[in-house]
């Protein structure tokens, strides 16, 4: 039962199997991208409060979503890194954390853009999940410096996988720290995102249409990404030099 | 240590003691961070107003603040020099669980560095104009959360002890982390002041504390493990 899981630390079996998938998860995605962008962009209905400013939350939903899997994802390849040593756990989580940086800015932008015109405001201190998904961004660029300032990436991939875990843990108390604090301080609430009721299905099967796939953009940059690094750190094994003669 | 066997016990209380010592020794290393503490505190009546009722309402995150930014300052030694003659891996061959030799040190680390913050905050509490029962709450927040800064900071010095150019990356790293104690300790002030109970708060960083003695010692003995190889 096991075999397939170790067979996962060998970079080559992985290579050669995302080698296969690619193909048909890069098709989902493009599908499912085009279906939720130009029906969630272009033609939705407008909200009948936010009017067609409702089409920004169709992306920021799905990003927003999507952001909060890294931690957990980091912290599962932390303990893999840790326990069996495993080294494309720690590839992955290299490039998740980076990807995990650039989806919790996104979600802030769009959930800026949307707010500096359902809020008035670009920024919004009350609201709890602006400032613990800030804090997730400062956590995950913290596991970013550490692995650039560890120059042996032996020890990068362990240091960072401790980090992981415990910033993983920590991103779960500040949510909730945030959140307390927040429903002592909050004067008037700005926020209503219950925009299900009134607007028919259209929203939701638009946002659940983009959900999928902004979790598999997730997952073919992540896949595409860590073959890179796989490439990148195997270049002196067999299989590697033999793949890019090939390729020439 | 000639050739006796050494209970786990005596071992902790010889790196306190030793710990203890050594920052005897060194009084820059204690005195610099507690003068940056007061100086950045001593800074904000200045830049934001003089006037005590803005200072009242900003006295207890000013404080929480100049504490953090103070602790990164005192933690960047924290095992630096034992890492730099060597100490610090006789520290780990040592028989004793890791655990218990890593507490001993962020006990020392916190006695040093932290408990003369606790002590000076009522002054700088009533210079910030922080009304006089709110003094005890302060000072409470701070005895439970200074040492669960000590124990989390611990485990980003831990991983970069062997950085040779370290800069920032501590700050970047135990900054965000240190959310949650800032939260409850300025909360429980905030409490105080609204004539109301601080205990819930206060509890809560009793429970943050328990969980970082038992977890975070953990969690740093496996950074150095991994810092030293």
């Amino acid at each position: 039962m096991w075999v397939w899981f170790f067979k996962l630390g060998s970079p080559k079996w992985f290579y050669e199997l995302s080698g296969k998938w690619l193909p048909w998860l890069v098709a989902a995605m493009v599908i499912f991208m085009t279906i939720g962008l130009v029906w969630g962009l272009l033609f939705l209905p407008p909200d009948y409060q936010q009017g067609f400013t409702s089409r920004i939350l169709i992306v920021h939903v799905a990003v927003a979503g999507t952001s909060l899997a890294f931690f957990p994802l980091m912290f599962v390849a932390g303990t893999i890194t840790l326990v069996w040593r495993m080294k494309l756990a720690d590839m992955v989580a290299k490039n998740a954390a980076i990807l995990g940086a650039w989806f919790s800015f996104i979600t802030l932008a769009t959930g800026s853009l949307w707010g500096s015109v359902m809020w008035g405001t670009w920024w919004e201190w009350t609201d709890s999940r602006l400032v613990s998904m800030l804090f997730q961004l400062f956590l995950l660029l913290g596991v970013i410096s550490l692995r650039s300032a560890l120059e042996d990436s032996d020890a990068a991939a362990k240091a960072c996988a401790l980090l992981s875990i415990v910033g993983c843990i920590n991103v779960v108390i500040i949510k909730y720290s945030v959140e307390w604090w927040n429903t002592l301080h909050q004067v008037s609430s700005p926020v209503t995102t219950d925009t299900s009721s009134p607007n028919g299905p259209e929203f939701w099967i638009a946002t659940l249409i983009m959900i999928v796939a902004v979790y598999l953009f997730l997952t073919v940059s992540l896949i595409l990404s860590t073959r890179n690094e796989i490439l990148e750190r195997e270049r002196k094994a067999q299989w590697v030099k033999d793949l890019v003669l090939k390729a020439k | 240590m000639t050739g006796k066997q050494t209970t786990t016990s005596a071992a902790f209380l010889a790196t306190l003691k030793r710990d203890l010592l050594i920052a005897f020794k060194k009084k820059n290393d204690i005195v610099n961070p507690f003068m940056f503490f007061i100086i950045v505190v001593s800074l904000f009546p200045i830049g934001i107003s003089p006037e005590s009722d803005r200072l009242t309402e900003i006295a207890a995150g000013v404080i929480w603040i100049s504490v953090l930014l103070a602790s990164m300052l005192s933690m960047d030694n924290l095992y630096r020099s034992d890492f730099e003659d060597g100490s610090l891996e006789q520290l780990l061959l040592s028989p004793h669980p890791l655990f218990f030799l890593v507490l001993a040190k962020n006990i020392s680390h916190w006695l040093v560095s932290g408990l003369p913050v606790v002590l000076v905050s009522p002054l700088l509490a009533y210079m910030l104009a922080l009304p006089e029962e709110a003094y005890g709450t302060l000072f409470l927040s701070l005895l439970l959360g200074t040492p669960i800064m000590s124990l989390v900071g611990s485990i980003a010095v831990a991983l970069t002890v062997g950085l040779g150019s370290r800069g920032l990356i501590l700050a970047v790293i135990t900054l965000p982390m240190s959310v949650p104690v800032l939260i409850f300790g300025t909360l429980a002030v905030q409490s105080t002041l609204n004539s109301q109970s601080p205990l819930g708060y206060l509890s809560l960083m009793l429970v943050m504390l328990s969980v970082s003695v038992s977890l975070a010692p953990l969690a740093s003995a496996a950074a150095l493990r991994i810092s030293v190889n």
